[in-house]
């Protein structure tokens, strides 16, 4: 039961206190446990085999039919955490959120990037993603942007040319497709 | 035999040979250390390039990419806590930490050299053993199979994170991707929906990049301040010490020998391979040391461990391939397809027909290993100057070559797509302290595992033969034994440091 009480990213950073993990857990595991159901019941409608006893169904069922119970055993676990731990302090969550803001924002450029990325085409959306991300990240003054615009054309142009002429492998190309 | 040995020395031997054998290694180095470009895809690449060399050199070149390959994925792994390979998955568990601890020097060197003993222990058990190893693993049926990756997972569930139950987990999420997409036996859609996206399923690749690479590099830019100081992923004070970790990986012969013939032996088995073999190597080197509490921690033990076992894989891979014509890994079948092209058939023959050729690829694999020590203890400062590069550059560029590997792998925009979806859900379960190795593993072995239960029981619906096949039964009581050690071994540590609040 204690990793409910101390959550910890890859990094061994606390990530909640008090009854944010065990409810993040209450959450997260609720909504696969329910979507792990729903699929197994969808598994059903899988045909059968005349030339085997187990169709095509049967293996991701018996999957998944285990991991409806192994999430509702963690989620018995984290609710006694969660009825032991004292309430956290108001403004937690928001200030978790503030914490994170950075990778919010990579995450949001890098979305935006594979998005934009059919349309756009490599090396369009790479030169942009590389030349925004660099900048949220901290390239802020001008020999910072200057290698930033560097090693954007690099990693854009030049490694869509490298696959294009060497590899002979297209990457996406988009408006000048 | 000695005949064969000289022709085969003779044709490889050739300045031209030598030179594209070279760019073979630093090719499969760099590919390996890019997260993302797997070993099979350095050595997609290579293969038209071969089809108008001599087919020794050709092999020999692919050979140099493959064993360049295992030691690249150690690059990343230690340096960026993203496994470059599925075979390099054990290695961020203490690479990565003692890179972190401010010796990411002392974490390459011992990778470096474990790499190099490894390979050459595989190259000398594939030359002594290789019969006999090929006729033990062409006995495993389809009962023993399914039990090896039972096995398989309860030992990556009972080895990662700090919950079994949270192991299991994911484990089991990894084997349910793994079906979603066409039945590997009838070709029914399964989960898809009807949508474009996951018409073709989760390819694995797609998972394991998104798994590891996107989710550990959100988790780097966390430390808001940090990132905008310019932060660099290691200190700056980095020591490259060759000849150090070369004795210090000699203080450790039983582990090496050991990892190394684990490598070996699950290289041999077709299917298994060096993402296996790291994870096994390194559970057996936990369970054998004096101090398996300083696994995970940065212990030189479970990188040499780790190491030497992946690497071990390339020559345990070739065992069944030249033996039995059936390639052990998709790198193995790309080679056989390279010996294909030049009309040479892959088979039991091979060694009377071609012996040349054979002992050629055997002197090919040792050279090819000799090349990674030199090429990686010469060049290692200038990876290591990866180091050096601010987050602020390195998360957007990896992030780019993330999506690159994802497209290249099929050239469909889809799959960039699903790397987003399953880049967020990694980082969501990484906050949630879910150990992610099971789940990629879970997705590599998903289809190996189904298909082979499938057979089992389309061959004899009597299921009890799983528990009377004695090889099957031995793995499934391995697997059961994991478990027990492990509640054992975490119920022990909880009582001794308790209230760990």
């Amino acid at each position: 039961m204690s990793q409910a009480h101390t959550d910890r990213s890859s990094q061994g950073e606390p990530t909640a206190s008090g009854r944010g993990g065990p409810l993040a857990h209450l959450i997260v595991n609720g909504a696969l446990a329910a979507l792990f159901t729903a699929l197994f019941f969808r598994a059903q409608a899988l045909p059968a085999s005349m030339w085997e006893p187990l169709g095509s169904g049967s293996f991701p069922r018996l999957v998944l039919a285990v991991l409806v119970m192994l999430n509702l055993t963690i989620m018995v676990k984290e609710l006694r955490a969660f009825i032991a731990q004292p309430a956290g302090e108001r403004g937690q969550v928001s200030a978790w959120i503030w914490r994170h803001r950075l990778a919010f924002g990579v995450l949001s450029l890098f979305a935006a990037y594979i998005l934009l990325l059919p349309w756009l085409g490599f090396t369009l959306a790479s030169l942009g993603f590389l030349l925004a991300g660099q900048w949220l990240l901290g390239a802020r003054s001008f020999k910072g942007l200057a290698i930033a615009l560097v090693i954007a054309l690099v990693f854009s142009l030049g490694v869509d040319t490298l696959f294009r002429d060497v590899f002979i492998i297209s990457l996406p190309r988009g408006l000048f497709g | 035999m000695m005949e064969a040995l000289l022709s085969g020395m003779d044709q490889l031997f050739t300045v031209s040979t030598m030179i594209s054998m070279a760019l073979g290694v630093i090719a499969g180095v760099i590919a390996s250390a890019i997260p993302g470009f797997t070993i099979t895809m350095a050595i997609v690449l290579t293969l038209p390039l071969t089809f108008t060399m001599p087919p020794l050199q050709g092999v020999a070149t692919m050979l140099a990419v493959y064993v360049g390959g295992y030691t690249g994925g150690l690059i990343s792994a230690a340096l960026l806590g993203i496994p470059g390979t599925p075979s390099s998955v054990a290695t961020t568990f203490d690479a990565f930490p003692m890179a972190r601890k401010g010796e990411p020097g002392r974490a390459l060197a011992l990778g470096i050299w474990a790499s190099f003993f490894g390979a050459l222990v595989s190259v000398i058990v594939l030359i002594l053993a290789a019969p006999p190893l090929a006729m033990i693993a062409v006995k495993l049926g389809a009962w023993e199979y399914f039990s090896l990756i039972i096995f398989a997972m309860t030992v990556v569930a009972s080895l990662v994170g700090t919950s079994m139950l949270k192991g299991l987990m994911t484990g089991l999420l990894g084997l349910f991707i793994a079906t979603v997409g066409a039945d590997p036996m009838m070709g029914v859609a399964r989960f898809t929906f009807d949508s474009d996206l996951l018409a073709n399923g989760f390819p694995f690749l797609v998972v394991l990049i998104g798994i590891f690479a996107v989710s550990q590099l959100l988790s780097e830019v966390e430390d808001a301040a940090g990132v905008k100081q310019g932060k660099a992923l290691m200190p700056d004070d980095v020591s490259f010490e060759p000849l150090t970790a070369l004795k210090e990986v000699l203080r450790y012969p039983v582990n090496l020998v050991r990892s190394s013939l684990v490598g070996v032996f699950i290289g041999a088995v077709p299917g298994a391979g060096g993402s296996i073999a790291n994870l096994l190597a390194y559970d057996q080197a936990k369970r054998a040391s004096k101090t398996p509490e300083a696994f995970g921690t940065g212990t030189p033990e479970g990188v040499i461990a780790s190491e030497s076992g992946n690497s071990a894989t390339s020559g345990g891979g070739l065992i069944p391939m030249i033996a039995l014509g059936i390639p052990g890994s998709a790198v193995d079948a790309v080679l056989m397809a390279s010996l294909m092209v030049h009309g040479i058939g892959v088979g039991p023959r091979l060694i009377m027909d071609h012996g040349d050729l054979v002992y050629g690829m055997f002197m090919a694999m040792m050279v090819a290993a000799m090349m990674v020590l030199v090429v990686c203890l010469f060049s290692m400062r200038l990876f290591l100057r990866v180091t050096e590069v601010p987050k602020s550059v390195i998360v957007p560029v990896v992030l780019v070559c993330c999506v690159i590997g994802a497209f290249a792998l099929n050239n469909r925009v889809t799959d960039v797509y699903l790397l987003l979806g399953i880049g967020v859900f990694g980082y969501i379960l990484s906050k949630l302290n879910y150990p992610l190795a099971p789940l990629v593993l879970g997705v590599i072995l998903g289809p190996i595992a189904e298909t082979n239960l499938r057979r089992a029981l389309m061959s004899d619906e009597n299921w009890t033969l799983f528990f009377t096949r004695p090889i099957s039964l031995a793995l499934l009581a391995l697997a059961a034994l994991s478990i027990v050690l492990a509640i054992r071994h975490r119920r022990r540590a909880a009582h001794t440091t308790p209230a760990r609040t």
